[in-house]
């Protein structure tokens, strides 16, 4: 039925598959996408989806997944379809399915034990955590920032980043001075002065989570927010820049300029404190909105200008997807940030952070029952150990590289369709806008029906978020499908 | 055999007292090396997990405490329980842990059969689940849904949204992003992120210097003990704070769309109320078009002597939203009115929609519970323990006041007279090798497993008497 199985382009990349890093780890992973049912979701999928849905929310389903079968960068479904995957459940399978070396990790003693012994870590922790740490997450942490708290997702990562930035901003302003009276008294009835009235800045487009803090600072999408309330903390505008950039330096300097201009306004306008400004290294549900390192440098200075806490949220961008670990990495910023966040792809969440007073004086403050888990910490030890040793940031910089030249190419036939490729090196991180809702739609529809399971952002984006082991064999068949699903459009 | 036997063939008969000191020299350094990465000033002492065994936890330094605070009471069934031990090598939970699915997107085909594992326990009434990842995560949720709902019965579940709405929130402004509320008590936890944060109202120290919604708190009944010489009192008691909880309603600045209520405060202090008192707020919750949220989080999975502590009250009709995670290991929300799902996709959504691997996890402790009837267990054993802390009390009253939980299996609490000599009980309660915790400024509660037996029971009693006859 898949009809591009016959097309030469694949069989050459075909034979030379061997000599890639990710046959190392899956020698047999799928050659091409297999398509058996004439629709996907086939009719498997969509009766395991409606019995789903008896017991659970089902509304977003795409398809029902067999992990079981899945291998590499192929997501099998219950059909026994076998998909290129360059959606990778939201952008967070990092080494693709069923790798091998997380399964041995998912096997040893260590994880077994985390498990079944769950702790509350910030009061029982076990003798291994540290080690597990300092072998994992904080091995990879970004230059500057060497302390760690741990969370478990990435709403939950900003939501505790806003509060130690919070309590940080408090702190110092009271000084050496207890907490009054007052404000013992007041907190209890969600008043001030014990209650905060500090504020984050966040910017349009943005998306940090659905809780009740992170999605006061999301600025996605009207569904994400509608029915819940929020606190009324200010935004400012995001660049909207111009493609190709080396065409429009000039204006979106300008628009840069005009952001930054804006920014500091606002700060200076606003009326309650900014404890915190949170920002994305790319706005990636916002629509994959980058801004330069320019840019970043002078957000940077206006937050130290102004005492601000500075958020990076590498929730999505974070984890090698960029060609760089962290993407926050590409700026060279002059000081580091305050607050680097992170999920997703590490499996474990959390933030990171280098100023000790960023953790508040008094304990039991940052706090909740099990203040992370050991056993996404030891994923994360197993994802980051093998980034390195398969210098797999570096891979994907120049699979990145690849895929990037070789998508200009092909959309820039498209015209009418297709415009303002993005993410030129930045790894695989790349994305572009269709003319509208409609195309953006068909296209997706289009590539999962050719064996490509590829998702939007934004209004009208599609967004590439392969594992760190897309090669450009896998590059190939992306880009060839993309190619027919283009032309019949 | 005892079904703890069963599965603790080695498990220890006592505990050791290895070191003067707790924590002693290997926990101190293990916790200022951790200090330097991660905030260690909250840990009691650095726990060897490998050795730890049923109801007892070993540290580092060669102590083995009986643990009746049990991570804060979070371990269902023991540490190394070999039966989770097996879950935790089946090549379901492998894949579980190694290909975290988007479950909103891309359900697994295992999916609905581990989400029907835990179904199987669910409260009387509820029949639907959506999962999360802690307390605060689940509670969190379960407000977003009343919200949803409570705008969906204000609009007409299928009606479209209206153009101020959408034009309103994107700036965090209503009608968009509503000003509505949550109600909720005085002593209340409900979690520490910032909507679960403004329904606490534990102590200052866990909301100073955080924004908080300015949501009502009502006032939750305080009774006098023993309960049987105080029914008049305490029916009383119930009927003042009910009064509270309509005059909020009727009084409140901006409409109160649930109410959130744990079946027994626990952080709070371990304070007790009576099935009428529930039965009320369901009554009221019901005459205001409110939703009823339990928050079961502490409560739940057993340790009551029922699975969920709300089944002491029988509710009619059950509550809307029955909230779980610690011992449940996976967190989230039960519930079965069909319009609490909202009416389009992604509104109710995040990146993982919960864990798989700790969803199989909490259908194993769900089924073991069943299989060996552990809630009556802690039924049976907690009856055993609150006559031999009645006995404990009449000897020394003065460190054993307000004793409760009675017919409330092992969730037993006392208070002391502060918080001083309090927190020397507790510590004084290690160097006989117990692991305790407390509750509120002067209580101290009671969280062992679900495999805590007669002869536990024994010990920890001897050790609370050495403690007491010291003073
Ligand atoms: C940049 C960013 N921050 C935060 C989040 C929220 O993460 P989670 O869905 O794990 O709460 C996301 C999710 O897409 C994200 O892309
Ligand atoms: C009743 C109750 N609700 C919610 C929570 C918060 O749970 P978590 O710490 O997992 O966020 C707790 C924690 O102690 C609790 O006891």
């Amino acid at each position: 039925m898949y009809r591009a199985v016959k097309s030469n382009p694949l069989k050459r990349i075909a034979t030379q598959s061997k000599r890639f890093v990710c046959s190392k780890y899956f020698p047999e992973e799928p050659i091409v996408p297999t398509i058996l049912s004439s629709h996907i979701p086939g009719p498997v999928s969509t009766k395991l989806n409606n019995e789903l849905g008896e017991v659970y929310s089902n509304s977003a389903t795409y398809f029902v997944a067999d992990y079981f079968c899945s291998i590499g960068n192929y997501i099998s479904d219950a059909d026994g379809n076998k998909l290129l995957d360059v959606y990778c459940q939201i952008s967070s399978i990092p080494l693709g399915y069923n790798n091998p070396e997380l399964i041995k990790a998912a096997q040893s003693e260590e994880m077994i034990s985390a498990i079944v012994n769950r702790p509350a870590l910030a009061c029982f922790p076990s003798t291994n955590y540290k080690q597990i740490l300092e072998d994992g997450i904080l091995a990879a942490a970004p230059a500057g920032l060497d302390k760690v708290w741990t969370g478990l997702s990435g709403s939950d990562a900003n939501e505790m980043a806003y509060k130690a930035a919070f309590m940080y901003a408090h702190s110092k302003k009271r000084g050496e001075n207890g907490f009054t009276a007052e404000e013992l008294k007041s907190v209890m009835e969600n008043k001030t002065p014990g209650a905060s009235d500090m504020v984050i800045l966040s910017f349009n487009k943005a998306f940090h989570g659905r809780l009740f803090g992170s999605l006061s600072t999301t600025r996605s999408k009207e569904i994400h927010k509608l029915d819940i309330p929020a606190f009324p903390w200010p935004k400012t505008p995001f660049p909207q820049l111009k493609y190709p950039l080396n065409e429009y330096e000039a204006e979106n300097k300008a628009e840069e300029d005009r952001c930054l201009q804006e920014l500091e306004s606002t700060i200076k306008n606003s009326s309650k404190k900014i404890a915190a400004l949170i920002v994305e290294p790319v706005q990636a549900e916002g629509g994959d909105n980058h801004a330069t390192p320019y840019f970043f440098q002078g957000v940077r200075d206006l937050t130290k200008k102004h005492d601000i806490i500075f958020i990076v949220d590498e929730v999505q961008t974070g984890v090698g997807a960029s060609g760089k670990f962290w993407a926050h990495e590409h700026w060279n910023l002059t000081s580091p940030p305050d607050i680097v966040t992170f999920s997703k792809k590490f499996q474990a969440a959390g933030f990171y952070f280098g100023n000790p007073d960023l953790q508040p004086k008094q304990p039991y403050r940052q706090f909740n029952t099990w203040c992370g888990d050991p056993s996404k910490a030891i994923l994360a030890k197993a994802i980051y150990q093998e980034i390195v040793k398969s210098d797999l940031v570096n891979h994907t910089a120049q699979v990145g590289d690849y895929l990037y030249a070789q998508l200009k190419a092909l959309l820039g036939k498209f015209p009418d369709k297709v415009s303002n490729l993005r993410g030129e090196n930045y790894g695989t991180f790349i994305a572009w806008d269709c003319a509208t809702l409609e195309i953006r739609n068909q296209v997706l529809l289009s590539c999962r029906a050719k064996g490509v399971n590829i998702g939007g952002c934004g209004d009208a984006s599609i967004r590439l978020r392969p594992t760190l082991l897309f090669e450009k064999r896998h590059a190939d068949i992306l880009l060839s499908v993309l190619e027919d699903v283009h032309k019949a459009l | 055999m005892s079904i703890c036997s069963q599965y603790f063939p080695e498990e220890p008969k006592a505990p050791v007292v290895a070191t003067q000191e707790h924590p002693s020299v290997k926990s101190k350094v293990g916790i200022a090396s951790l200090g330097k990465v991660f905030d260690s000033r909250g840990v009691y002492f650095v726990a060897d997990y490998q050795k730890s065994n049923g109801n007892y936890i070993a540290d580092v330094d060669g102590n083995v405490y009986l643990d009746v605070y049990a991570q804060i009471a979070s371990i269902p069934l023991g540490y190394n329980n070999p039966v989770l031990h097996e879950v935790a090598q089946s090549d379901k939970m492998i894949r579980a842990i190694i290909d975290r699915p988007a479950l909103g997107n891309f359900p697994g085909k295992d999916a609905e059969e581990i989400i029907s594992e835990i179904l199987k326990v669910a409260p009387k009434g509820q029949d639907k689940v959506w999962s999360a990842l802690s307390g605060a995560d689940a509670n969190e949720l379960a407000f977003k849904a009343t919200f949803f709902w409570y705008q969906a019965q204000k609009r007409g579940y299928n009606t479209e949204f209206s153009s101020e709405e959408v034009s309103s929130v994107m700036h965090n402004q209503a009608p968009g992003s509503p000003e509505l509320a949550i109600l909720s008590f005085e002593r209340a936890f409900h979690g520490r992120l910032f909507a679960s944060g403004s329904t606490t109202c534990s102590k200052p120290i866990h909301k100073l210097d955080m924004p908080a919604f300015k949501w009502p708190k009502a006032q939750f009944p305080s009774y006098k003990y023993p309960l049987d010489a105080n029914v008049e009192a305490n029916k009383k008691e119930d009927a003042r704070c009910l009064a509270i909880v309509e005059e909020l309603f009727k009084t409140w600045s901006v409409p109160i769309a649930g109410v959130l209520v744990e079946p027994i405060q626990s952080e709070g202090g371990d304070n007790h109320a009576s099935a009428e008192f529930f039965q009320g707020l369901r009554d009221i919750t019901l005459k205001h078009g409110a939703l009823l949220i339990m928050d079961e989080v502490q409560t739940g999975v057993g340790a009551t002597g029922k699975m969920w502590g709300h089944e002491h009250f029988n509710l009619s009709p059950p509550p809307d939203l029955v909230t779980f995670s610690k011992k449940f290991q996976s967190a989230g929300y039960f519930f079965h009115d069909p319009e609490i799902v909202p009416n389009f996709a992604y509104r109710q959504f995040n990146t993982w929609c919960g864990d798989p691997a700790r969803m199989i996890l909490a259908g194993a402790i769900g089924q073991e519970i069943v299989k060996h009837d552990l809630s009556s267990q802690a039924a049976r054993v907690g009856a055993y323990l609150f006559k031999k802390l009645e006995a404990v009390q009449s000897k020394y009253p003065e460190y054993m006041r307000d004793l409760r939980g009675k017919d409330r299996a092992t969730f037993i609490a006392w208070s002391l007279k502060d918080a001083a000599a309090r927190n020397k009980f507790l510590v004084d309660m290690k160097s006989v090798g117990v692991n305790i915790g407390g509750c509120a400024d002067d209580s101290v509660r009671l969280r062992p497993t679900l495999v805590f037996e007669e002869k536990h029971a024994d010990i920890l009693v001897a050790a609370i008497e050495k403690v007491l006859s010291g003073y």
